[in-house]
């Protein structure tokens, strides 16, 4: 029997006031791929990875992560899931030591193996400079790394990744991808939102593009592109946001 | 679980020792001080209270201040976590959401935690209680009863902070409820100007209701075993732990997301507002227009800044009007005579952090646009002058306006003075802000309504600045106390005028040209933590 995918979502709906974010959402990603959830500003990308993390109920919809229906085995399915979220979640008064050990812990690795590995890891991501600094102070690709560091600790299964390479350099941003890759070469499955769609494209297997919280188009890489098109030719064909700057005659 | 806890309570220690200042050695070890100084001194409280409880002759004494005792650690159970959850110092429990926690497991976690941010009433609890267990007079099981005292004050804290979390997320409750709170905080002062002392003492030493939590706590703690103080006391704790997870259950589904959307402007506020931003490009040349424009409507949608301006004229009304006309005054007193003028510089004090001394701060992304942009910097520091004597006239009119309403004295004379005083006073700050501004900038967050603590330096440049730029209007007063003429009041008014021109004319030259070779250090500076221009 195949096993259930890892990601499965049916008709998932997200109202706030009067707007839909995310507006009856089918989703499905198979293990061990890495899979891009695109979208432009404001489609639906943050609000679903929110929802899927367990941040944010749905207002109707359901939702599997690695066969296990969400919310009712949350417990089980979050110990198997490894979270690059966004900024919002870190804490700021901890340092990328203590912050790491502490999601290390968060998952019941013993301390002084989740001490270990959050040296380590501090150590691969070179966040050990200044061990006395706070997140706080971290900037925007220092805080990448050491959610991502922290997303690692445990060794999961599955990956949500938001925006992950935001703000990271080049080597800080191909020493994640390198892990990623490795990460799901090991069978693990990689859930990205990102707007760097060159690298979407180098990385990621299946792609989905939703807008204004619906899905647009989703396949593999090949299906989604015709001819010589690249992603971002297909991006900005599918979600209608071709604009001629010629008609702006001034400019 | 038990792993997770420990690792929860390990985590909201680190967090609290990181709160101590750390790249400067003085500030850590004066805070270190502070500290010792504060937590010896409920250490202190404890010990003599675990003396004074421990004498068996003094049970009529205990029988009657132990339930007061326990009513102030109930409010400042409920307080101090308030105020430490707006400074940051508090773990977010609803960021544990995404670690694999049973959701029933977090709300223990947050009681837990509820103990760390109170750990003064605990001390102080813990030197009544060992008190109470020394003194002969009381049986043994009566301070184990403190316990659930100690139980009902955590449930409610673990609520109350909830509460409030949620409140201050929604864009126009959070205004009013910091409003509100601020307020609440001035309460006791001004019952006590208003000549209430009386009933407050009243209140603290008569015998108080038996059906009040603490006076059941006190009594049973006291080994006056009743059925009536016992069915209290545990009603009490059910309900404040009813309150407690209800409040606690709403905020971990709480949805910042829908809430920020319910707040915003609609569309036809938005039309009717637009008039107002756009009259400064009606009335003057670019770019002048258009940065008092971008002020207008920068400062007027902060929630920090609306909260300062909505305490000009209702906060120093609650602090002022009390003195001037409370049953504890004095008729004809120089606070009567001048209430109008006394709540207007008051007002000043507390717009001066977001229009004066800090003026890049607080919409700091701009500031690179400054120094970018093909702008005299004179021009920028004289769009964000006007724009504060602006607000500060719509602020003397709110003033004058609620007197009215409230049909206090008032008269032409007395408006001319609070606006001339204002007038003389807010050329002083400016001039000292524009310096303060390029010397001393400090990135500030313009969504909190809460402000967290401002720098020291910044602290001492008030308590020194704000007598100097008092000195010409205490002048004026002098000359009307010595010639007894309103023409020798408004004539030294008008050189403190003419003074404050001339200062003002010198400083903002001494700005310009500091600001342009300090140019990196404020950008540097206005980029620390979090934030638009955050690297």
């Amino acid at each position: 029997m195949d096993s259930p995918a890892a990601i499965s979502v049916r008709n998932l709906r997200k109202i706030y006031g009067a707007k839909a974010a995310v507006d009856g959402l089918d989703l499905e990603v198979p293990r061990g791929c890495f899979f891009g959830f695109l979208g432009p500003n404001g489609a639906g990308k943050t609000t679903t990875i929110r929802m899927l993390m367990g941040l944010a109920p749905p207002t109707s919809g359901s939702i599997e992560l690695l066969g296990l229906p969400m919310p009712e085995r949350a417990i089980e399915v979050k110990q198997r899931i490894g979270l690059v979220p966004d900024e919002s979640l870190l804490f700021d008064h901890l340092t990328g030591l203590e912050f790491t050990e502490f999601v290390g812990r968060m998952y019941g690795l013993a301390r002084p193996l989740a001490r270990e590995r959050a040296r380590e890891l501090l150590a691969l991501f070179e966040l050990d400079g200044e061990p006395r600094k706070l997140i706080g102070d971290y900037s925007k690709g220092m805080r990448k790394r050491v959610a991502m560091a922290a997303a690692l600790i445990h060794r999961p299964e599955l990956f949500l990744l938001d925006e992950p390479f935001e703000g990271v350099d080049a080597v800080g941003a191909r020493l994640m991808k390198e892990i990623l890759l490795e990460q799901v070469r090991h069978g693990a499955t990689m859930f990205l939102t990102s707007h760097v769609l060159e690298v979407v494209e180098r990385l990621c297997d299946r792609v989905a593009i939703i807008h204004d919280g619906k899905m647009v188009v989703s396949g593999t890489m090949a299906e989604l592109r015709t001819g010589t098109e690249t992603l971002e030719d297909v991006f900005v064909r599918v979600v209608g946001a071709e604009r001629q700057a010629e008609s702006l005659g001034w400019l | 679980m038990g792993k997770q806890v420990r690792a929860i309570v390990w985590a909201q220690w680190r967090t609290l020792r990181n709160y101590l200042p750390r790249s400067n050695k003085i500030t850590f070890w004066l805070t270190g001080l502070f500290g010792l100084v504060w937590y010896g001194g409920f250490a202190f409280l404890a010990v003599f209270a675990a003396i004074l409880f421990s004498k068996a002759d003094e049970l009529t004494f205990i029988h009657t201040v132990l339930p007061t005792v326990l009513l102030v650690c109930f409010l400042y159970w409920q307080f101090i976590p308030i105020l430490m959850a707006s400074m940051g110092s508090s773990l977010e429990i609803k960021k544990l959401l995404v670690y694999p926690i049973p959701r029933g497991k977090l709300f223990t976690l947050e009681v837990l935690l509820r103990i760390s941010t109170g750990a003064e009433m605990l001390l102080l609890l813990t030197g009544v209680g060992v008190g109470l267990l020394l003194n002969p007079g009381i049986p043994l099981w009566g301070p184990f009863l403190l316990i659930f005292f100690v139980a009902f004050n955590l449930f409610c804290s673990a609520g109350v902070r909830d509460l409030l979390v949620r409140l201050m997320a929604r864009r126009r409750i959070r205004e009013i409820t910091a409003l509100l709170f601020v307020l609440a905080a001035a309460l006791p002062q001004v019952l006590m100007l208003a000549g209430f002392q009386k009933h407050i003492r009243l209140f603290f030493t008569k015998d108080p209701s038996p059906f009040w939590p603490w006076t059941a706590a006190g009594r049973l703690a006291q080994g006056e075993f009743s059925w009536i103080a016992a069915g209290v006391l545990l009603a009490w704790t059910a309900a404040s732990y009813v309150f407690g997870r209800w409040q606690f259950e709403r905020g971990l589904n709480f949805d910042y997301g829908a809430a920020a959307s319910q707040g915003a402007s609609s569309g036809a506020k938005t039309s009717r507002l637009e008039w107002f931003y756009r009259l400064p490009s009606a009335l003057l040349p670019d770019p002048l227009g258009a940065l008092i424009e971008k002020e207008l409507r920068f400062l007027s949608r902060s929630a920090r800044f609306r909260l300062v301006f909505m305490m000009g004229f209702s906060f120093g009304f609650l602090i002022w009007v009390p003195m001037a006309f409370g049953r504890a005054s004095t008729p004809h007193s120089m606070v009567s005579d001048n209430y109008l003028t006394f709540v207007s510089v008051y007002a000043l004090l507390l717009l001066s952090d977001a229009l004066f001394w800090n003026s890049f701060g607080f919409d700091r992304s701009a500031a690179q646009v400054y120094f970018l942009a093909p702008l005299k910097l004179s021009t920028v520091l004289v769009g964000k002058n006007i724009t504060a004597a602006f607000f500060v006239l719509i602020e003397i009119c709110a003033v004058s306006t609620v007197c009215a309403l409230l049909r206090l004295p008032l008269s032409v004379i007395k408006i001319l003075e609070a606006v001339t005083v204002t007038i003389v006073v807010t050329m002083f700050l400016l001039s000292i802000g524009n310096l303060s501004s390029v010397y001393s900038p400090r990135a500030v967050n313009p969504v909190k309504s809460f402000r967290s603590a401002a720098s020291g330096r910044m602290q001492a440049m008030l308590m020194l600045t704000f007598p100097l730029a008092l000195t010409p209007v205490l002048l004026a007063y002098l000359a009307r106390y010595a010639f007894e003429s309103e023409w020798a009041f408004f004539g030294v008014l008008l050189v403190g005028i003419a003074v404050g021109a001339l200062v003002y004319w010198y400083s903002m030259g001494s700005a310009v040209t500091a600001a342009e070779q300090r140019k990196e250090q404020i950008i540097a500076a206005l980029s620390r933590g979090e934030g638009p221009i955050g690297g």
